[in-house]
């Protein structure tokens, strides 16, 4: 370039003005020009670049938009076995926008309230008339209405996909799974504790798998509401555990709940009784009171005797039996005929502090570990007073949840090792929770024996399932509010030679039926439907039924007596 | 020389052009295959998504509560009892033994069938059975013998199982067969004056029902057909069966 520069130019205008005023221009003019043309060329390279750089590595319009497709809006819930239990799926829903409606606004409420009967025309007409911006006429709507709603070809009518939360199973584990509200958030149960989880983008991908085994869940169910129904109970709850582990493989909470229109059920069907209830449980707490005697070394033998009046006065109390001994009784009559008085007798040798420290280990003073946001602490005596011991010892003043009952039998069955339970399924992603010893192997196995008794010989005899080797407790409590109210429960663990399995089950306020000869406790209504249960869920487990098969009865048997038998 | 020098500029310029579009054109190609590949995965994301809709669907029509209902409601089936679980092959093998066949006694009964009884019109299969074993105390035991080895007497077993739960009729046809392939024990017994009707009636039933008994009776003279054998009995059953339905 021959232009000067402008130094050049500021430093000797007299000069310049002696070249020429057209010369000065004309280079003003290159200049200027030259400029322009770099500043073009500039552009149309970088467009170019960007351009060629587009069609070498760029994507296409709308590439991603696919592959984030189906990932759900919120995470699914399956059970153990995939069975999926909660899933987000795309449902239709119809709106309305008012102000957008250009038709005969008659007309269209008319045909509005023959399609969508749940409001009558005027309803309808009084919305298109409201002014309002916009209604919702109907969520998740089906697909029929959907398309006979479009050939209305209103503009002011809205179609449009909504995610929305859908229990596949309906009302199985309705309790465990919970709900969400409008927005898709968890209100409930298991929906509510794994929310984060359930909503992340990162995490939501992955199913929640839980530990419940849907088939369980069912049977259990189907056997408690049958119960419920026969003995026209106010509710029932049933927890199914495994003892190893702490997995919950099944928990259910009758009256039933259907998730899918959580709105609709009752508040007596939304709580949840197997976790967030509590109740006195009554005579199922005996065994954990004979356990406590005999690692503390009260108990060497089952033959230990106990004088068993038929009255038996303690601190101004008066402890009947229901099948009263009025003799000396050993431990594994007290433990065949559920006696009270010998029961309270072993809890008063225990005494309070170690039974204290025995049901703190066994997680009976404190919330349950489970993932489950819905459940209470234990309702304890104030000052654990020994007539308190004493009631404590046959599960009086002392009020927990079902689930605690469970996990407390399979810490006494497993080999006396809590374990925290869960409703993640356990597997390499999820390991058990961390156990603690409470009980000595030793206390664990004599126990096999003493609550088989009962179901053989003793009041649990309507529980057994032939075969399956089951071994509980009867327990019936009065209500503490209404003295005249039962609840009855029955805790089991299957197969007793060698236990996998615990089952509780509860009715609440169950009634005396012709056929249980006006009886109603837990004997004749909640031990018939667990045996029913045993049999229909043990083989689903893998229990193999073998009527050859018993733990090791020689350890109790001698020590019944036959003139015992009523 | 000097031709291709200047041409030299040229050629770089068109073989740099050539290079360019030619590559160009390779990424031009990896675009438009990495945009079907795109286009592949979106369709499977999609199908995807439609089968987890209908797994869905299929999962919600068929749920646990529903299977329950239907069995309450229908088909009723419950959980297997203790006894139903077997140890292993062994013990369903001994489910499945055969039982063992009752009819050893059958031709003992039988061979002392004569005729007498008959006379008496004994209709009934017990009755039979009793008036028979009545005769053959009347009759001595060696001609007993000698008929119960032979052809005859198993012939009869086999009519007479035959004809047991028939009505009249079927009896007096059965026993007309009898009378034929029988004469050498009972010239008598063909002159009852019973079987005569069904003789003159002569029904479609009696010619077929002497057609199907005919078989039965040759290969027992030759001795070579297990006379124990339940099966050509039962067959002749049913056949008479058929047959004294279409009579009437």
């Amino acid at each position: 370039m021959n232009a000067p520069t402008p130094a050049l130019v500021a430093s000797r205008p007299e000069r310049l003005r002696l070249v020429g005023q057209r010369r000065q221009i004309l280079t003003m003019m290159h200049q200027r020009l030259m400029f322009g043309l770099l500043v073009y060329a500039g552009i149309i390279a970088l467009i170019a670049l960007r351009i060629l750089y587009l069609a070498a590595f760029g994507d296409h319009a709308g590439a991603k938009r696919g592959l984030t497709a189906l990932i759900p809006e919120r995470g699914d819930i399956v059970d153990r076995d995939g069975v999926p239990l909660a899933r987000t799926m795309d449902a239709w829903t119809i709106g309305l926008w008012p102000n957008k409606v250009i038709g005969d606004k008659l007309e269209l409420a008319r045909s509005l309230a023959r399609l969508m009967p749940e409001r009558d025309e005027a309803a309808y007409f009084a919305m298109l008339r409201s002014g309002k911006n916009f209604f919702y006429l109907r969520r998740r709507a089906a697909p029929g209405v959907v398309e006979a709603v479009n050939a209305l070809g209103e503009p002011g009518i809205a179609l449009e996909r909504e995610p929305d939360r859908l229990y596949p199973q309906t009302s199985l584990a309705a309790h465990v799974i919970g709900y969400t509200d409008i927005d898709g958030h968890g209100v409930a149960g298991m929906e509510r504790a794994f929310d984060k989880k359930l909503s992340d983008s990162a995490s939501r991908g992955e199913p929640l798998q839980l530990a419940i085994s849907s088939r369980i869940q069912q049977a259990l169910e189907h056997e408690l509401l049958f119960a419920m129904t026969k003995f026209s109970a106010k509710g029932a709850a049933g927890v199914v555990m495994d003892i190893h582990t702490g997995e919950v493989l099944a928990l259910t909470s009758l009256p039933q709940l259907n998730p899918n229109a959580a709105g609709q059920g009752s508040m007596e069907a939304r709580f949840n009784r197997a976790t967030l209830g509590v109740w006195e449980l009554g005579s199922t707490f005996k065994p954990f009171t004979v356990a406590m005697a005999m690692d503390s070394g009260i108990i060497k033998n089952f033959g230990k005797m106990y004088p068993c009046p038929r009255e038996y006065p303690a601190y101004g109390r008066v402890i009947h039996d229901t099948h009263p001994y009025g003799r000396a009784c050993s431990v594994a009559e007290i433990m065949k005929e559920s006696s009270n008085i010998g029961s309270a007798q072993i809890a008063a040798e225990v005494g309070a502090a170690r039974q204290k420290a025995f049901l703190d280990k066994l997680g009976f003073l404190r919330k349950s570990d489970i993932e489950l946001l819905e459940k209470t602490k234990p309702l304890r005596p104030r000052d654990w007073t020994s007539l308190d011991t004493m009631m404590i010892g046959f599960g009086h003043s002392l009020a927990v949840s079902p689930l605690h009952l469970a996990s407390g039998y399979a810490t006494l069955f497993n080999g006396g090792v809590y374990r925290p339970p869960t409703l993640l399924k356990v597997d390499r992603s999820h390991a058990t929770g961390k156990g603690h010893r409470v009980f000595t192997e030793d206390t664990s196995y004599k126990m096999r024996s003493l609550l088989r008794l009962v179901v053989t010989e003793g009041t649990g005899k309507k529980a057994d399932a032939p075969g399956y080797r089951v071994g509980g407790k009867t327990g019936s409590a009065e209500k503490y509010e209404n003295r005249s109210k039962l609840v009855t429960s029955f805790a089991g663990v299957f197969p007793m030679d060698e236990p996998r399995y615990v089952m509780v089950m509860m009715l609440d306020e169950p009634q005396a039926l012709p056929e249980t000869y006006g009886f109603r406790t837990a004997a004749w209504n909640v031990g018939p439907a667990f045996g029913q249960a045993v049999s229909r869920i043990a083989p689903m487990l893998g229990v193999r039924p073998d009527k050859n098969r018993e733990p090791d009865m020689s350890l109790v048997l001698p020590y019944v007596h036959e003139d015992a038998k009523h | 020389m000097s031709a291709a020098r200047s041409f030299r500029s040229v050629f770089m310029v068109a073989s740099c052009a050539g290079a360019a579009l030619g590559c160009y054109l390779v990424s031009l190609n990896v675009a438009s295959e990495r945009a079907s590949l795109e286009d592949v995965e979106n369709r499977i994301v999609m199908t995807q998504r439609d089968i987890r809709m209908l797994q869905t669907e299929i999962g919600t029509r068929g749920r646990l509560a529903q299977l329950e209902r239907w069995n309450v409601k229908v088909l009723a089936l419950s959980a297997p009892s203790a006894d139903q679980f077997l140890e292993g092959g062994f013990q369903l093998a001994r489910l499945a033994q055969p039982e063992p066949a009752h009819n050893v006694e059958a031709p003992v009964v039988m061979a002392s069938v004569p005729a007498p009884p008959l006379q008496s019109a004994p209709l009934e299969e017990g009755d039979a059975g009793v008036d028979g074993a009545g005769a053959s105390s009347s009759a001595p035991a060696a001609r007993l013998m000698r008929e119960a080895s032979l052809k005859i007497p198993v012939r009869e077993a086999v009519e007479q199982q035959a004809v047991a739960p028939q009505p009249k009729k079927v009896v007096q046809s059965a026993q007309k067969i009898e009378a034929k392939s029988v004469k050498s024990v009972s010239d008598v017994r063909v002159k009852t004056p019973q079987t005569k009707p069904a003789m003159n009636e002569k029904k479609a039933g009696d010619k077929k029902l002497e057609a199907a008994a005919k078989p039965v009776t040759k290969p027992v003279r030759l001795a070579k057909v297990d006379p124990l054998a339940p099966l050509p009995a039962k067959a002749n059953s049913k056949k008479t069966a058929k047959d004294s339905g279409s009579a009437r």
